[in-house]
């Protein structure tokens, strides 16, 4: 099964082709700020360099979140489109899991986390099972400050006899101090394991249930600032989206 | 006889809050228009949220690509480009339809084509008639104030623009004072029609020999005024206060446009955007056109009123003009949210 896999979560830009669980290339445009002008030409690349057209891609797979915002739509409506189109399968995958996929170590506490500013981050925890079904959540995505995320660490750590702790995604590295207060062995990802791959979300949507094109959403893990501070003004109740958009 | 083929563009816009598609043959004829208003959402917040607006867009646009040719009664196979309002407008926004329409031209092949959104709104004249060139062009949105110079279906000038506020965020902000839920155009129109002008608003810049707006001063004068009389508990007629808002706007926007038409002399007068939908500005334009003398007498096209807003018919008009020139995109193709139409060379001197 050929897969077409892609993340525009972050500031790097990864697009991968996978053959089942190979991943067969992978190129990443580190420090890229501009999705928008490199995503269709990095896909045109890998995709002209293996002698393949969209068409022959059996499904398409996208980090769906969490991430910059702007940065996941681009990514997200392009494998809709594409899905939409080709007839294909599609799948959205938790930027954090595959953050965390690429720590291979067992009997560890994988947290992936993105910096969202001020002491917050949007973060899950992960570990690796005896299976190869990649890492399974055991601290769900979320946006927490760093002290939340932390307690949380330490009460999964001391319920389930762990003892050594992996921090990787970004800004981490500068909680040093809070994270030592914890009392738990711990160590940061390496530059490479510490940005998202294409070729690991590839691997990861093997497993994951193919989404319908039109439902394909990017998971925010926040709403916006304008809508919490009209539901905290308002009190109304937050409705679901369709509620606000209709054609003429 | 050659059978010319026919020309068939898919287009897609998102600039800001509503999220269109549309099929549109040579240029001319809409085969079908898909609209996705946000109006409702944005309403909670008293007018456009850029993050909101994404959100939304992202929501509906694989459903509304499908309708657009369905409606249309064509499939891929059916369509020669693929076109795109890449700007100006809210970049998260335009994101989402460059987004799709480059992978909609990936996943297909059909070639791709960047619109200037502006041009877009001038080009929605061209579906209700054919325009003869040179034209002249009134430009008047929520986001602009331009008096734009065709010299054919692809080159534009702007020789006219507000220094400040465009015509429709000045309507949207004394609607707001007057608790007139965004978008307030069309209500203050109505209010206008049953009140006089009686306050006599400033008439920003309506002398100067250039071709600019400005309605800073008169938004800034109307909340004034308002707050003034709150203060002393006066009760002020919110009719004749929309009339005097608008005949403020109205006779600026009518007074410039007509002496550029006199300078430029062009063989058709359009009007675009959202405001272009006042039947206020409708009426003094015609009328001031039928009072032009003889010899300066011009084709008028006043866009249908559903085509006054954003949609994707009018970028599919514009994208024809483009191909017809072989100006096409590729996959480079980004949202530029400041994209501007070029200033004629007398404006920058």
């Amino acid at each position: 099964m050929k897969i077409l896999s892609m993340s525009t979560a972050t500031n790097n830009l990864s697009v991968a082709l996978n053959d089942g669980a190979k991943i067969i290339t992978e190129k990443n445009e580190f420090d890229q700020r501009n999705h928008s002008g490199h995503l269709d030409p990095l896909i045109d690349e890998i995709l002209k360099e293996n002698d393949l057209s969209l068409a022959e891609i059996d499904r398409f797979a996208v980090a769906i979140g969490p991430g910059s915002y702007t940065g996941l739509r681009i990514g997200v409506t392009t494998v809709k489109m594409f899905a939409s189109i080709l007839h294909k399968d599609v799948a959205g995958i938790s930027t954090l899991q595959a953050l965390a996929a690429s720590c291979a170590e067992k009997d560890t506490l994988i947290v992936a986390g993105i910096d969202a500013r001020n002491d917050n981050y949007f973060a899950g925890a992960y570990v690796n099972k005896e299976d190869d079904l990649g890492p399974e959540c055991v601290i769900p995505d979320g946006h927490y400050h760093i002290d939340t995320l932390l307690s949380a660490v330490a009460e999964y750590c001391a319920n389930n006899n762990l003892e050594n702790v992996i921090y990787v995604g970004t800004g981490f590295e500068k909680q040093k101090e809070a994270i030592k207060k914890t009392n738990i062995p711990f160590s940061f990802g390496t530059e490479k394991q510490n940005v998202v791959h294409g070729g690991l979300i590839g691997k990861l949507t093997l497993n994951a249930q193919p989404d319908d094109p039109d439902q394909l959403l990017p998971n925010y893990l926040r709403r916006t600032q304008a809508e919490i501070d009209w539901h905290k003004k308002t009190g109304e109740a937050y409705k679901p989206d369709s509620n606000y958009v209709e054609e003429v | 006889m050659v059978h010319k083929k026919d020309i068939r563009i898919l287009a897609f816009e998102s600039s800001c809050d509503e999220t269109s598609t549309s099929v549109v043959k040579n240029g001319r004829e809409v085969e079908s228009l898909i609209v996705a208003t946000q109006i409702k959402s944005h309403q909670r917040f008293g007018g456009v949220v850029p993050e909101v607006a994404s959100r939304h867009h992202i929501e509906v646009i694989t459903q509304i690509t499908k309708e657009a040719l369905s409606e249309a009664k064509v499939t891929w196979n059916d369509i020669d480009a693929i076109a795109v309002t890449y700007g100006p407008g809210l970049v998260g926004a335009l994101l989402i339809g460059v987004s799709a329409a480059k992978a909609a031209s990936m996943a297909t092949g059909i070639p791709l084509i960047g619109v200037d959104h502006i041009m877009g709104h001038i080009m929605a004249a061209q579906l209700k008639e054919e325009i003869t060139y040179p034209a002249l062009a009134l430009q008047v949105s929520g986001g602009h104030t331009e008096i734009v110079l065709l010299k054919d279906p692809t080159h534009f000038e702007i020789v006219g623009d507000t220094r400040d506020d465009a015509a429709g965020e000045a309507y949207d902000k004394i609607g707001r004072v007057l608790g007139v839920n965004y978008p307030a155009g069309k209500t203050i129109d109505e209010w206008a029609h049953q009140g006089k002008d009686t306050f006599d608003f400033p008439r920003a810049m309506i002398k100067e020999e250039d071709y600019d707006f400005s309605f800073s001063g008169l938004k800034s004068a109307f909340i004034n005024t308002y707050h003034h009389a709150e203060q002393i508990n006066q009760k002020l007629n919110k009719y004749d206060l929309a009339a005097s808002f608008q005949a403020a706007v109205i006779d600026v926007l009518a007074t410039k446009t007509i002496r550029a038409i006199k300078q430029y002399q062009p063989q058709t007068f359009i009007m675009g955007g959202g405001v272009a939908a006042n039947h206020g500005l409708r009426d003094r334009m015609n009328q001031e056109i039928k009072n032009l003398p003889q010899n300066m007498r011009l084709k008028v096209i006043l866009p249908e009123l559903k085509l006054c807003g954003d949609n994707a018919a009018m970028i599919g008009a514009a994208a024809y003009n483009l191909y017809q020139e072989g100006k096409f995109a590729d996959l480079t193709l980004d949202a530029d949210a400041s994209l501007e139409l070029p200033y004629a060379s007398e404006m920058l001197q």
